[in-house]
């Protein structure tokens, strides 16, 4: 929220002009930090999601794309693992002002089996996967706080549950 | 005017960027390790917890099952016993306790014990009663405890972990990750034929 109070106090004073220019400056920036997390100084087992910001047309449906990164060795159950025992991967989003999100799309799964048991097919995201999500907003800069619930994997064992916190930020224009 | 308002325009343009840098700084620090300073097991990997505990007394432990009755280690003194830690997402668990099940009514007549300890025990006791009546699991269920997971898992959060301990209350092996059922029926022998008749 308090990236949401600094953007309405910039509000008052940008102009549209400003908002052009400054959306470029940013896309720039995202574009190092996104460098950045695909070159991680020290490999460790994680979950990453690529915080890029993004521009949508503003008033109309328009698809934030959000990727996500799995370190290799690793795999998360998909949004729709093959048996009801298991924990899907589901995204959650906080009411955010200026914006109407539609359902996240998720992507869908890789088969996947553990080596000791070949028959035995899951439904997994491994690697990089990216979630969808449809959002209509009013024009500006909007952040909107979400959650990507996931339980992982590697070839032999199980981590519990995870929720990770994200920040989106876009701009409307 | 004109100087007003490109004064504006930057000052505007640095503050969105001051913003922007501090969000993404934000979203960086919310990295979420899954399994934090550890590498992917090797399936069945026998060197996890080796250090630890291989070779040693297997540590007391008074638990609750699914009932709410106090089960002990001691309650399986003499008896060669394995200790499973599992959870109710771990799909590898789930394979390997069928297994375990077979093995516990197939050695039965040599004493052979299988427990059960779940770690995610938060989920609840129908939750997880439901879960191993579908596994048609018929050991003790346990509910874990902290320091039934310090004093047995130290710092890992890996799951299945299985503990092997002979008639004399050692622990032989130590397992992390699933492995065939093959070496988990050789490792219930040599648990079984440990520690003397």
């Amino acid at each position: 929220m308090k990236v949401t109070r600094l953007i309405q106090t910039r509000r008052a004073f940008a102009s549209i002009a400003a908002l052009a220019l400054v959306t470029g400056a940013a896309a720039q920036l995202g574009s190092a930090q996104l460098g950045n997390m695909d070159t991680p100084a020290k490999p460790r087992a994680t979950v990453l999601y690529a915080a890029e910001p993004q521009s949508v047309p503003a008033a109309r449906r328009a698809v934030l794309e959000l990727r996500f990164q799995i370190i290799p060795g690793f795999h998360i159950n998909s949004h729709t693992p093959k048996s009801e025992l298991l924990i899907p991967t589901t995204f959650t989003l906080e009411p955010a002002t200026g914006v109407k999100p539609g359902a996240p799309i998720y992507p869908a799964g890789q088969p996947y089996s553990f080596p000791s048991v070949p028959g035995d097919k899951l439904d997994v995201y491994a690697g990089n996967f990216t979630i969808r999500l449809p959002v209509v907003a009013t024009q500006g800069d909007h952040a909107m706080d979400a959650t990507l619930r996931y339980q992982a994997c590697d070839n032999a064992s199980c981590y519990p549950p995870k929720s990770l916190p994200i920040k989106i930020v876009f701009t409307a224009k | 005017m004109l100087s007003a308002g490109i004064a504006l325009v930057v000052w505007s343009g640095w503050q969105n960027l001051r913003q922007r840098r501090s969000a993404m700084q934000e979203q960086q620090n919310r990295r979420v390790d899954l399994v934090p300073d550890s590498q992917p097991a090797a399936a069945g990997d026998s060197s996890a917890g080796e250090s630890q505990l291989r070779g040693k007394p297997a540590p007391a432990f008074t638990l609750l099952d699914l009932n709410g009755k106090k089960v002990s280690l001691s309650d399986f003194k003499g008896r060669p016993l394995v200790v499973n830690f599992w959870g109710t997402y771990c799909a590898p668990c789930k394979i390997e306790m069928p297994w375990l099940q077979e093995f516990s009514l197939k050695y039965a007549a040599d004493g052979f014990q299988v427990v059960g300890v779940t770690y995610d025990s938060e989920v609840g006791k129908d939750a997880i009663a439901r879960e191993t009546q579908k596994l048609g699991v018929t050991y003790p269920i346990l509910l874990s405890t902290p320091k039934a997971e310090k004093d047995y898992l130290s710092n890992t959060e890996a799951l299945p972990m299985s503990f092997y301990v002979d008639k004399t209350g050692k622990v032989i092996e130590v397992t992390a990750g699933l492995g065939s059922k093959d070496q988990l029926e050789a490792m219930v022998k040599e648990t079984i034929a440990a520690g003397g008749r």
